[in-house]
């Protein structure tokens, strides 16, 4: 305590700096935390809160009752490691593409374009997807029909929309990932590189000497950033993409868009708690996990 | 440096983890301090406000003399005009009965998560919207409204005079009012709108009255016209079934569960599971032939377009008749017709549209006085639910024309109409009314199906199956009922699911409480 308070006397002007915003976390992060008793209780609104009695773990039997709790968290964790994956590589392709780039004009359009698709909206995007793969007047069937070839429904094939889903997620996040390779790719020392271009360094080469071993400490710290998503499936892009077609849940199925089906029609407050607290349990347990596992590997690279 | 952060880091975790402690402390200890205090509390509270309201109702009439300001919550998205709807308003209220309404929205974008968060937050306002779509029966006995026991007969004595014995009786949870309901007389009748300027010229016959006829007037719409869908289906649930069923004579156990059925003219009725409905094979052997010949698209629980047969892009589709109606204003010249597939009518329950009091509010009795006036004077209710005349609509033979739909359409507080105040709108065809009368002579001549209408089944039991068994129906029975998956082996695995979501449990449970609804009517 005594060490504490010598350090807040000499730090003074950061501890004021910091205070805002610890007590923006305290207040709209730590605060609301009370509020997951719920998941344990059996809420009534003229009790409130705290008052409710408890019912021990019968809000969370929903989710396993019918075995779908297995599924849809296998779903989540599988869908968020393939998108995790697939967008921050296709983002270091982008990042690295478009530094190599010569002509100004060229490269200022070309990444224009490929992070425009981060503005829309996955409402439009589902419209998209649904203009696409519509059986009878469907892009694709209408491409595949044209040229002789047999109308397929895509609707009747789950199998496929683990890719189709990756796909559009690459699409629309990798033009906004990239800006933060192509700002730690800029911040390289240009000797490096000329040095490495008077030795006669080809330009794969100084890629894969030089760029991607400056911006390794990014691409582990953008992936520790996203890993504490993990479980918070991009339930908008779940929603928009699949909707209501029961056809393709068992494939696309993840925790959010499950809770959120299953309460719709009923507002039970202990549910949706005992929900959002099962989520944050794995959640944690996740970030715990990768982040031991990194500092194993190497110390310095790890969050905390 | 780098030590000195490490310890750094290492104090504010201790830190967060003292603060993370002493908060669940506190929360902890509130809570059982709490707990006790309240049930205590409510006890006591709630015998005081009787003797109190006791006593108010022996000395007469309701206190006016204090002008007060009531508020009432919504659900629809708030209307431009509604400033000047209220101005007018306002100004008949404050002379008839000293007080002043602020109606709030709750926009339909959003009502889902904040509708159930407005009895939980402690905000101050007098009445609501409530209904049995908004799960009016589980909300009440989780106490999220006042109980209206004494309030309803002493201070909207007029309203309740008029209410009929069974809305009386729907509004009942575990022995209390919770709500005032509607005194407009609805039906159960669903059944098909369609399209008759499709079929001209051909040699349709054009009775409408079985699924047969339904199949052959799609043949013709779909030769007449192949880039119109016969049927209107799209990603909402699918309503085949549930049409199938309710022609057969069946009722589904609740509004939102409709795999579970039970035929209200039986002397015991039971509980039936689609999968164990012996007409099922058949009705699913039909969709497959619907499907197969193109009535609807494959895509179509993809589709999102909610307005296909408004649109023209589709010629059937089945809802009530207040659709119908809507529709045949929208569309003079489509020759839209209705007709009723459902084999048992009976009314509606009446709290399909209910208002509620919060417990939050400060003037329940002048809040009940309002609903009083609103409910029976005819000029009241106009500018209530209508807004201002020759502003926001005009009168033309006791219908009415709404002026601009984008200034002030109708009002959002369902819940007020009554058979008596109720105006039609310009446009609605002459089969309207004489069709509802049909439905209303029905009814009165053979009421067997009636003594079911008030049955409301009570899920605070079995809520986990439930969640669990929706989700089983939306994921399983929805692509069956539209032949996506096999009709055998996809019934099969609807029905092992179910099974292991817990449907047995709801049956049981339904059984139980439909048997005792038989016993005690």
């Amino acid at each position: 305590m005594k060490a504490f308070m010598e350090e807040v006397k000499k730090n003074k002007a950061l501890f004021v700096m910091a205070a805002p915003a610890v007590l923006l976390v305290l207040v709209m992060q730590y605060l609301p935390m009370s509020g997951l008793v719920l998941a344990f209780k059996n809420y009534r609104y003229d009790m409130g809160v705290f008052g409710s009695d408890w019912n021990g773990l019968a809000n969370f039997s929903y989710l396993f009752s019918s075995g779908t709790g297995w599924l849809i968290t296998r779903n989540t964790i599988l869908y968020n490691l393939l998108n995790l994956i697939t967008s921050q590589m296709l983002a270091v392709l982008i990042a690295i593409f478009i530094t190599e780039m010569n002509g100004k004009i060229f490269k200022k359009v070309s990444q224009s374009v490929i992070f425009l698709p981060y503005f829309i909206s996955w409402v439009i995007v589902g419209v998209f997807v649904y203009n696409i793969f519509n059986y009878e007047t469907g892009l694709m069937n209408g491409l595949l029909t044209a040229v002789g070839l047999e109308a397929v429904n895509m609707y009747d094939k789950p199998g496929a929309w683990p890719v189709i889903i990756c796909i559009f997620n690459s699409w629309k996040w990798c033009g906004y990932n990239s800006v933060i390779y192509i700002a730690a790719i800029t911040g390289v020392d240009s000797e490096i590189y000329e040095a490495a271009s008077i030795d006669g360094a080809t330009i794969f080469q100084r890629i894969r000497a030089i760029t991607l071993p400056s911006i390794k400490p990014t691409i582990i710290t953008m992936l520790l950033l996203q890993v504490g998503r993990i479980l918070r499936g991009d339930f908008e892009m779940f929603y928009q993409i699949v909707g209501n077609n029961g056809q393709l849940y068992n494939a696309t199925d993840v925790i959010d868009t499950y809770v959120f089906r299953s309460l719709m029609q009923n507002s039970n407050i202990g549910m949706t708690a005992a929900a959002s607290f099962y989520q944050s349990a794995l959640c944690f347990i996740i970030i715990m996990v990768v982040n031991a596992v990194v500092k194993r590997i190497d110390a310095d690279y790890a969050l905390f | 440096m780098i030590k000195r952060t490490k310890t750094l880091k290492r104090l504010l975790a201790t830190g967060m983890a003292a603060i993370m402690t002493a908060g669940m402390l506190t929360g902890c200890g509130g809570g059982s301090s709490n707990s006790t205090d309240s049930s205590s509390g409510q006890e006591s509270s709630g015998a005081e406000s009787a003797e109190a309201e006791g006593g108010e109702a022996a000395a007469g009439e309701l206190d006016t003399s204090k002008e007060v300001a009531l508020s009432m919550y919504v659900i629809s998205d708030r209307p431009a005009g509604q400033d000047i709807v209220d101005e007018n308003l306002n100004k008949i209220l404050k002379e008839k009965l000293n007080c002043t309404l602020k109606i709030n929205y709750i926009g339909w974008a959003e009502y889902a998560n904040k509708y159930p968060l407005l009895f939980s937050s402690g905000e101050e306002f007098d009445m609501a919207y409530a209904a049995s779509w908004l799960n009016y029966p589980s909300l009440a006995q989780k106490g999220a409204f006042m109980n209206l026991d004494e309030l309803w007969p002493t201070y909207a004595p007029d309203n309740f005079a008029a209410a009929p014995e069974a809305a009386k009786e729907q509004a009942t949870v575990a022995g209390h009012y919770y709500c005032v309901p509607q005194q407009f007389a609805t039906t159960n009748a669903y059944g098909a709108i369609y399209r008759k300027d499709l079929v001209e010229g051909s040699d349709w016959d054009g009775v409408m009255e079985t699924f047969e006829d339904i199949e052959e007037y799609c043949d013709i719409v779909k030769e007449l016209h192949p880039e119109i869908e016969p049927l209107d289906q799209y990603s909402a649930a699918p309503e085949w079934s549930l049409t199938y069923m309710r022609h057969q004579g069946y009722n589904a156990l609740a509004e939102g569960i409709r795999y579970l059925w039970y035929d209200p003219t039986e002397e015991n009725p039971k509980v039936v599971a689609n999968e164990s409905y012996e007409k099922m094979p058949e009705f699913l052997e039909m969709m497959a032939r619907w499907n197969e010949k193109g009535f609807f698209t494959k895509s179509a629980l993809s589709d999102t377009d909610s307005q296909k047969f408004q649109n023209g892009k589709a010629a059937l589709r089945v809802h009530n008749i207040d659709t119908y109606r809507g529709q045949a204003i929208l569309h003079p010249d489509w020759g839209v017709s209705y007709s009723n597939f459902v084999k048992n009518l009976s009314h509606l329950p009446y709290t399909q549209d209910c208002m509620v009091i919060s417990n939050t509010s400060k003037n329940p009795e002048r809040a009940m006085a309002l609903w009083n006036l609103i409910t029976t004077d005819q000029e009241v209710y106009d500018a209530f639910m209508y807004g201002v005349l020759d502003v926001t609509y005009t009168l033309q033979d006791d219908q009415f024309d709404i002026t601009d739909k984008d200034l002030y359409g109708e009002g959002a507080m369902w819940a007020a109409r009554t058979n008596e105040l109720n105006r039609n709108p310009v446009g609605t065809p002459e089969e309207f009314d004489i069709m509802k009368a049909e439905f209303e002579e029905t009814i009165a001549a053979n009421n067997t199906a009636e003594k079911y209408s008030a049955f409301v089944f009570d899920t605070s039991t079995v809520e986990t199956e439930l969640a669990a068994c929706n989700n089983v129906w939306q994921q399983y029975w929805w692509p069956l009922e539209l032949a996506y998956t096999d009709r055998e082996t996809g019934l099969a695995e609807y029905a092992e699911k179910m099974k292991a979501a817990g449907l047995d449990k709801i049956m049981e449970e339904a059984q139980r409480q439909l048997d005792e609804y038989t016993a005690s009517h």
